[in-house]
């Protein structure tokens, strides 16, 4: 075993190869698994941050960045319905934005009934009561140069009306280069121009005692022209949407895979370059009658200490990196598991890598020691 | 190294392989120090040999063959010098002796177990446990020092030996070289290497040793040197040594010289 350590030690070039090799893999894989991660979240973090039971859209909204109103009567109705404890309105509209200095920027404009969600950022909620207007306007902190305010509360203009940006947020930032504003639903639909009862989304709470599915299936028999989601189906379906249909979280994964792959190539060509440059010290090991188990033992334990040593590094490039990427990537999100789990694949990949190695060590004959 | 040590390091394995052969487990395991002479019913000791073993290579017009039915056995405690031009089919028969080759007919014996039958996991237990292997090229580990080679040696022969780099140091020491233990091969002179390379081919005290030009990379002193080392191993411990050279000064350390011409026994002189 000394042997597999002395061997990657004494051919240090070569061994570096390899290891830049697994770590260019796991800093890819781990990079476009935070991207894929926070793209998933992101997709339906408004969603998520409300702490309703039940969603109802306009009929065949795909994600929470694309609805379209609601007839007035729906939170009516949808209030009527046994088992509906309270009913609350948020809307979504792209807006023009303009800074102080005259520059002009489409924003997405959300607004919210203060009792959405405690998660939710909206101006209104008793908490916030005396600190800021109940009709500011939030900003997340990672759009600061697009929202371009010196001070806090600075007056703007959203479509031509005034507007007051008076507190940061965290967590809500420009999602597909878009910067978000959060402001109470009364001032929202007033900038966006709809009717006092116009309402994108009708989100509920079900009263104790009451079976979320069926409250769900009462209201969409009574409103057979909207959709009725759970707030998780909703969620699901805005991430579904943002990821496979707009393809790209299919784009981010095969970046994944690719870094995997090349990585996989990278592995393999150094380790069996290695295992060749070594191949006769293998026929002599088989010669002074080391066991198969032991050769096989050799070459990958080489391999999986480059896994090991790559991975490490790899983790070690990739997470700083990460963090200098939340400035543009405000979304970008790296679990504590994501990382861990990344060891894995590197390790499989070292294996892989060491197969045909392995194979030319145990098949190279013993015989030719006394030639050459 | 105390002779003792010899009889229980021997072949653990030894009784099985030898009940796969038609010789008893115990003529096996046997490895005294004492040239053998006990005697098979009704046959001679077939210590270690061929017998009437052919070997080719190749098919059809490309067909060679360097052994045509040679018989020669090698006894317990004996050095042999195996001798003649090049291509004459010296290094092929030495690859039989050290279950690296087996015969297209004939036998093959190694320790009084014919071993041309076994498979290829019971050859390497025999090449691990009896065999200790010297080659012109020396082979040694190129990343790890003198030290560590041969306790790799140890290593190999007994896995469990948690005292092998002591061995190896004494080993060393004994071939002069306790102060370079620690240089990796590319840092000694060639004579140094070969030293390192027997030591670790006598690492774990195999009966048999099998070396293959060992001096023909060599000075003259280091030649002489390496000489004198296997002919010690035959009259301090016992083990047999069959010595592939062209080198005439090998003849004055063996016991016994044979001379291969063209795939066949030319002369056996002072056969034992
Ligand atoms: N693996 C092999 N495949 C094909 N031919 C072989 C092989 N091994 C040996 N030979 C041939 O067998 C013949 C004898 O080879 P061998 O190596 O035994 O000779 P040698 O007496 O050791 O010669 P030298 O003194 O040059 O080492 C040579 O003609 C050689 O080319
Ligand atoms: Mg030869």
């Amino acid at each position: 075993m000394k042997l597999a350590w002395q061997n990657i030690i004494h051919d240090r070039s070569r061994f570096s190869v390899t290891v830049l090799g697994v770590s260019f893999a796991v800093f890819l894989m781990v990079f476009q698994g935070s991207l894929l991660v926070g793209f998933l979240r992101a997709a339906s973090r408004l969603i998520d941050a409300s702490d309703s039971d039940i969603w109802i859209t306009a009929r065949g909204v795909q994600a929470f960045e694309f609805g379209t109103t609601l007839e007035s009567r729906v939170r009516e109705m949808a209030a009527g319905v046994p088992g509906v404890m309270q009913t609350d309105r948020v809307c979504m509209a792209f807006a023009v934005y303009r800074t102080p200095k005259g520059k002009q920027q489409v924003v997405a404009l959300v607004g919210a009934d203060p009792n959405v969600g405690k998660r939710f950022p909206v101006p209104d909620v008793p908490e916030l009561a005396g600190e800021i207007s109940p009709d500011a306007v939030l900003y997340d902190v990672s759009d600061r140069d697009l929202i371009a305010v010196p001070v806090l509360p600075t007056e703007v203009e959203i479509n031509r009306h005034r507007a007051s940006i008076e507190r940061q947020i965290q967590g809500y930032g420009a999602f597909l280069g878009v910067p978000f504003l959060f402001t109470s639903y009364r001032n929202a639909i007033r900038y966006l121009g709809f009717g006092p009862d116009d309402a994108m989304y009708v989100v509920l709470r079900v009263s104790k005692g009451s079976s979320v599915s069926d409250v769900k299936q009462s209201l969409q028999e009574r409103l057979p022209e909207v959709d009725v989601l759970t707030r998780d189906e909703f969620a699901h379906k805005s991430r579904m949407y943002w990821t496979i249909k707009t393809g790209a979280g299919g784009a981010i994964l095969t970046a994944a895979v690719l870094g995997f792959l090349i990585g996989l190539v990278v592995v393999s060509q150094t380790i069996y370059a290695n295992t060749m440059e070594n191949i006769e010290e293998y026929a002599t090991l088989k010669a002074l009658g080391a066991p198969k188990s032991l050769v096989a033992r050799i070459v990958l334990t080489q391999a999986l200490l480059c896994g090991a040593v790559g991975s490490i590094l790899g983790l070690f490039a990739v997470i700083p990196v990460i963090d200098h990427a939340k400035s543009l990537i405000p979304w970008i999100y790296m679990p504590w598991w994501l990382p861990v789990l990344m060891v894995l694949p590197s390790m499989v990949m070292c294996s892989l890598a060491s197969i045909a190695s392995v194979r030319n060590a145990l098949t190279v004959e013993p015989g030719r020691v006394f030639r050459a | 190294m105390p002779k003792s040590r010899l009889t229980n390091t021997v072949c653990e394995d030894a009784s099985e392989l030898a009940s796969r052969s038609h010789y008893s487990a115990a003529s096996a395991v046997k490895t005294e120090v004492e040239p053998d002479l006990s005697v098979h019913e009704g046959t001679s000791s077939r210590f270690l040999g061929v017998e009437r073993a052919t070997v080719s290579f190749g098919e059809g017009g490309a067909r060679v063959c360097p052994l045509r039915g040679v018989s020669v056995m090698f006894k317990r405690g004996t050095f042999s010098l195996v001798m003649g031009p090049s291509g004459s089919g010296k290094t092929t028969l030495l690859s039989m002796l050290g279950c690296l080759l087996s015969p297209d007919q004939g036998s093959v014996f190694v320790d009084d177990v014919l071993v041309n039958q076994l498979s290829e996991t019971e050859k390497t237990a025999i090449r691990q446990k009896k065999i200790g292997f010297v080659f012109q090229a020396f082979r040694l580990f190129h990343s790890l020092s003198a030290i560590d080679n041969v306790a790799l040696g140890f290593e190999l022969r007994d896995p469990k030996q948690s005292q092998r780099l002591e061995m190896a140091q004494e080993l060393l020491d004994k071939f002069g070289l306790g102060d370079k233990s620690h240089q990796e091969p590319n840092e000694l002179s060639p004579g140094e290497r070969q030293r390192v390379a027997v030591a670790r081919a006598l690492a774990g005290d195999p009966p048999i040793l099998l070396a293959d030009e060992p001096t023909a990379s060599l000075d003259a002193q280091a030649g002489r040197n390496i000489c004198q080392i296997l002919r010690n191993q035959v009259d301090e411990y016992g083990r047999t040594v069959v010595v592939v050279s062209h080198d005439p000064r090998w003849r004055e350390f063996a016991d016994r010289t044979i001379t291969l011409c063209d795939g066949e026994i030319e002369q056996k002189e002072n056969d034992l």
